[in-house]
């Protein structure tokens, strides 16, 4: 193989920059994504390329792209220990494209980096699918179709001229993209896999909970789930949002660790009053847990059962955003019978530590008369005596239970939560841990609730010979407010204040009120476009017993339509500039004698060579060309037109 | 010597400029034997007001011509030969010292006409030269810090003789811009030479011609060029002509604005000494050579030997709107 010349005339220079920025707003939403040295690379290859535009320098020797290109692929492969999936995908992309600058030397080179750019800002959405990834993803590929412009445009062609088109060529592919998607059939299983990013999971419960071991609780506004009520919105106090259940205490860690049950968790609970049905919108949690309003009866989402605790869990992981729809009772009996072995297991407690505790709570049971009578005590105490309810609470050490109880005495629902439970197990009471969320935000402008991570809570339920489980929150003892108000308006307060705007955390709040509303939708129409809703579209739209046969045939057809319909338009306005009607008659007369004028040949020098050919009548020829010319070229006149138009005939 | 006749001895009027052109096309004809389209061509640079240098071997007809244009178009009329010790007084005119009123006074030179024949331009000094060219461009000259407006209108005709090498200092580019036309004459054919022969001395017929027009007329014809009707594929047309020169790779340097202008100019012209209801492509192509010939710098590979063959080339290149 030749090698190729490596200098660099400065030819690049007016259509590189476009170039550099179209694959920069490509790369940007991967950057924070991927280690820092990629960035770093990616900028230095695109800066050293421009300067070897602008000083006319020649671009680096074939080893030295090799050598660099190899030291690229062995870091990346260094940092993930891979080279597949999204992120050393991505990675590999972005060092690649940046490597690719050091070898562009045509247009030719420079296409195929806009190639890679469109490539990159597609892939961006496998790790961002919100709202406005989708503006950016129109903004940067209007740039790129920019840049792509620039690149073969005329010298005289301006950026503002070029980004007109691209824009107009963007709204010319806009309808097929928006029938594509509506139509193209979605498959109930995808049979493609999209590999997700696991680097930067979502933050939400975890599957055990040690109390103490965290100093401080982080209030993250991060949504974690978004409900929609069909009419009845129970009232905030109702609203406990049923996770997972936890049952072993080790002293120091509760895990959900679970014993087996024969008859089915459902068939134990007994509810009474008006069902609540709504519609809860998970975001990926890349956990198993499934979410609903104590106490779930029926739920739409598919592979998801109830666990022995009555918690609702999904075969596979929630990697993506479901939508399912759950039917709930806030009025309900759980498990009237509880049977020896399992009673033993929601009393074990180690031996070993917390022994302050557990002797607390056998002098207060021998106190109380009954176990209602114990609970009403407790839950006493911690409202009458100098617990503080504080999202930042001291840590603990090995006997947590016992330094919360006697020494701390400050902390958030897990404190409790764990201390309740523990005392419940100590004098004889069976009880358990449940996680999950309470409370939620309605959203005035949606009209839906926000469930957002900083909702998550604990609580306990104990077992009563008389009620079956019988859900207690400690915490609502210690500060009544956080279950029956929730903690964002203190959440929002604290972010005015730190960034020193107190005054509009109102308008803050709104604001982000307002962005949660577009949101919902956007995850409503669009991210939850799955089968089920364009099923139900399809019907709404007249489709008979849709199935993907027949969408694929009304895209295709669709499609087919647009682009027929599309470049009818573009024909339209780029026909050729209208030709007038002498024009048209002259060559009509050229039809007629059968010759051709050569290229720049004027009419009359044509009618000579006509006239000396001799099959057509001189006089004739000579009537149709001066009132040709007439007609064409003097000023507009009806007359010689008139005249064009019968000579023409005449000859005809 | 005032030849011309004055505007109240002629008949007004559209009909009555056509019949001036059309008797000085006559006349003309009459003299210059078979050189129609030469006589079309000279007669539509003086309408466009522009200056016409006339380049042919000796014995052609240039000087003729030349003369026969001014007796016919009743102008003014003063002839310079131009030699190798020609000086610029000797066209400007010079300041002379009077005893009697002890004053300089102006003598102006054969500038100070109407119509100028500059004959073999080319054989003067480049500074008698300028001194012309610079009459031309300006229609004024200054002598002694005087600025002296030149008689309107004002024509220079100048003749050069491509043959000779030896003696000569040819134009240089800038300076052949000044002639909207280069014109070249050719020898005549069979029957033209035959009646040459056998027909009068041309030097009397000139003295013997009876001017259609005055100064005035010529005015009012220069009026009515700069109205003829010019239509939008015309314009495409002239358009599509200039691009090609400058796009061609057997041209260096194409045509500039100014170039593309004088096309227009020399058409309109062109069209009105035939006239056409408007400008025609025919127009365009009978002056293209006159006027682009000159203007066009051919690249050094082109397999052209004149400017008239490239510029049958640009025509024969470039659709017809």
């Amino acid at each position: 193989m030749k090698a190729q010349p490596r200098g660099t005339d400065g030819s690049l220079l007016a259509s590189l920059p476009w170039t550099l920025g179209a694959l920069g707003l490509a790369l940007a939403p991967h950057l924070p994504y991927l280690p820092i040295w990629i960035t770093i690379a990616s900028l230095g290859c695109a800066a050293w390329r421009y300067s070897i535009e602008k000083r006319r320098r020649l671009l680096p020797s074939r080893w030295v792209r090799g050598g660099l290109a190899l030291a690229c692929f062995l870091g990346v492969l260094v940092t993930y220990s891979s080279v597949s999936g999204v992120g050393p995908g991505s990675a590999l992309l972005a060092i690649m494209a940046g490597l690719k600058l050091l070898e562009t030397r045509r247009r030719r080179d420079q296409f195929v980096l806009l190639f890679i750019s469109i490539f990159l800002v597609m892939s961006s959405l496998l790790r961002e699918q919100y709202l406005w990834s989708l503006l950016y993803l129109i903004v940067s590929t209007l740039v790129i179709l920019t840049a792509w412009l620039r690149m073969s445009a005329a010298e005289s062609e301006t950026a503002k001229q070029s980004f007109v088109t691209g824009s107009r060529l963007l709204l010319y592919a806009a309808p097929l993209a928006i029938v594509m998607w509506v139509f193209f059939p979605r498959i109930a299983t995808p049979f493609w896999a999209v590999p997700i990013d696991t680097s930067r999971a979502t933050s939400g419960l975890s599957a055990t909970m040690s109390p103490g071991d965290i100093s401080s609780l982080s209030m993250s506004n991060e949504v974690a789930f978004r409900v929609r009520f069909a009419d009845i919105v129970p009232a905030p106090r109702d609203r406990y949002w049923r996770g997972l259940v936890l049952t072993s205490f080790n002293g120091r860690t509760w895990a959900g660790t679970e014993p087996r049950i024969g008859s089915p968790a459902s068939k134990q609970i007994a509810v009474r009053g008006e069902p609540i049905t709504y519609e809860v919108t998970l975001e990926p949690t890349r956990q198993h847990w499934v979410f609903a309003i104590d106490i779930p009866m029926s739920w739409s989402l598919k592979n998801t059962f109830m666990g022995p605790q009555q918690q609702l869990m999904r075969v596979h992981p929630i990697d993506q955003r479901v939508a399912y729809e759950v039917v709930s009772y806030v009025d309900y009996r759980i498990e009237a019978e509880l049977p020896k072995l399992f009673r033993d297991w929601y009393l074990k407690i180690p031996d070993n530590s917390n022994r302050r505790a557990a002797e607390l709570a056998r002098q207060m049971r021998s106190a109380t008369g009954s176990d209602v009578a114990y609970i009403e005590a407790v839950l006493a105490k911690f409202h009458n005596e100098e617990y503080y309810y504080t999202l930042e609470p001291p840590p603990l050490g090995s006997s947590p239970v016992d330094r919360f109880l006697f020494d701390t005495r400050r902390g958030f629902c897990e404190h409790y939560a764990s201390a309740f439970a523990f005392l419940m197990r100590s004098a004889g009471i069976p009880a358990r841990i449940v996680l999950g969320y309470q409370g939620g935000e309605i959203n005035p402008l949606g009209g839906h609730l926000i469930v957002r991570q900083s909702d998550a809570h604990a609580w306990t339920e104990v077992w009563l010979p008389e009620t079956g489980w019988y859900r207690v929150d400690p915490t609502a003892a210690v500060a009544p407010e956080r279950i029956d108000y929730g903690t964002l308006d203190v959440a929002f307060d604290g972010l005015g204040a730190t960034w020193g705007f107190a005054a509009s955390s109102q308008l803050l709040h709104r604001l982000s009120l307002t962005l949660d509303a577009l949101n919902a939708r956007w995850n409503d129409w669009v991210l939850g476009y799955g089968p089920d809703t364009q099923k139900k579209f399809m019907e709404w739209l007249g489709m008979q017993n849709p199935d993907w046969r027949k969408m694929m045939l009304t895209l295709v057809t669709i499609v087919i339509a647009l682009i027929i319909l599309i470049s009818g338009l573009l024909m339209l306005r780029y026909r050729k500039p209208a030709q007038d009607r002498a024009a048209i008659l002259y060559w009509r007369f050229v039809k007629q004698t059968g010759m051709q004028p050569h290229l720049g040949e004027t009419a009359a020098d044509f009618a000579r060579r006509v006239a000396v050919d001799g099959t057509l009548d001189r006089q004739s020829v000579n009537n149709v060309i001066t009132a040709y010319l007439d007609a064409r070229y003097g000023p507009a006149d009806d007359a010689s037109l008139l005249r064009l138009k019968n000579a023409v005939t005449a000859i005809g | 010597m005032q030849r011309g006749i004055t505007l109240e001895q002629l008949p007004t009027g559209i009909d009555a400029q056509r019949n001036t052109i059309l008797q000085a096309r006559k006349t003309l004809g009459k003299i210059i034997l078979g050189k129609d389209p030469q006589i079309a061509l000279a007669l539509a640079c003086l309408l466009a007001r522009g200056h016409l240098l006339i380049e042919d071997l000796p014995g052609l007809g240039k000087t003729m011509l030349a003369q026969a244009l001014a007796h016919t178009l009743g102008l003014e009329f003063r002839r310079i030969q131009f030699t190798s010790d020609l000086l610029p007084a000797d066209v400007v005119g010079v300041s002379v010292f009077r005893q009697d009123s002890g004053k300089f006074e102006f003598q102006p030179g054969p500038i100070f006409s109407q119509l100028v024949l500059a004959d073999e331009v080319n054989r003067a000094t480049p500074k008698a030269q300028s001194a012309l060219l610079e009459a031309m461009e300006e229609h004024q000259v200054t002598v002694d810090g005087n600025t002296m407006p030149l008689s309107e209108p004002f024509f220079v005709i100048a003749t050069q003789n491509p043959g000779d090498q030896i003696g000569t200092f040819p134009l240089p580019e800038s300076q052949l811009d000044r002639f909207l036309m280069r014109v070249e004459i050719g020898y005549p054919d069979e029957a033209s030479e035959r009646e040459l022969i056998a027909g009068g001395d041309r030097r009397a017929m000139i003295a013997e011609i009876e001017p259609v027009a005055g100064p005035e007329m010529l005015i009012a014809l220069q009026k009515s060029v700069r109205a003829q009707h010019l239509s939008e594929p015309l314009i495409d047309y002239i358009q599509a002509l200039v691009r090609h020169t400058r796009e061609s790779a057997e041209i260096d340097i194409g045509l500039s604005p100014r170039g593309s202008q004088a096309l227009v100019a020399a058409a309109r012209a062109h069209a009105y000494v035939e006239n056409h209801s408007g400008v025609y492509p025919d127009d365009v192509q009978a002056i293209f050579a006159a006027v682009a010939g000159h203007r066009l710098k051919p690249a050094g590979s082109t397999r052209f030997r004149s400017p008239a063959e490239l510029c049958q080339h640009v025509l024969d290149s470039v659709a017809i709107p």
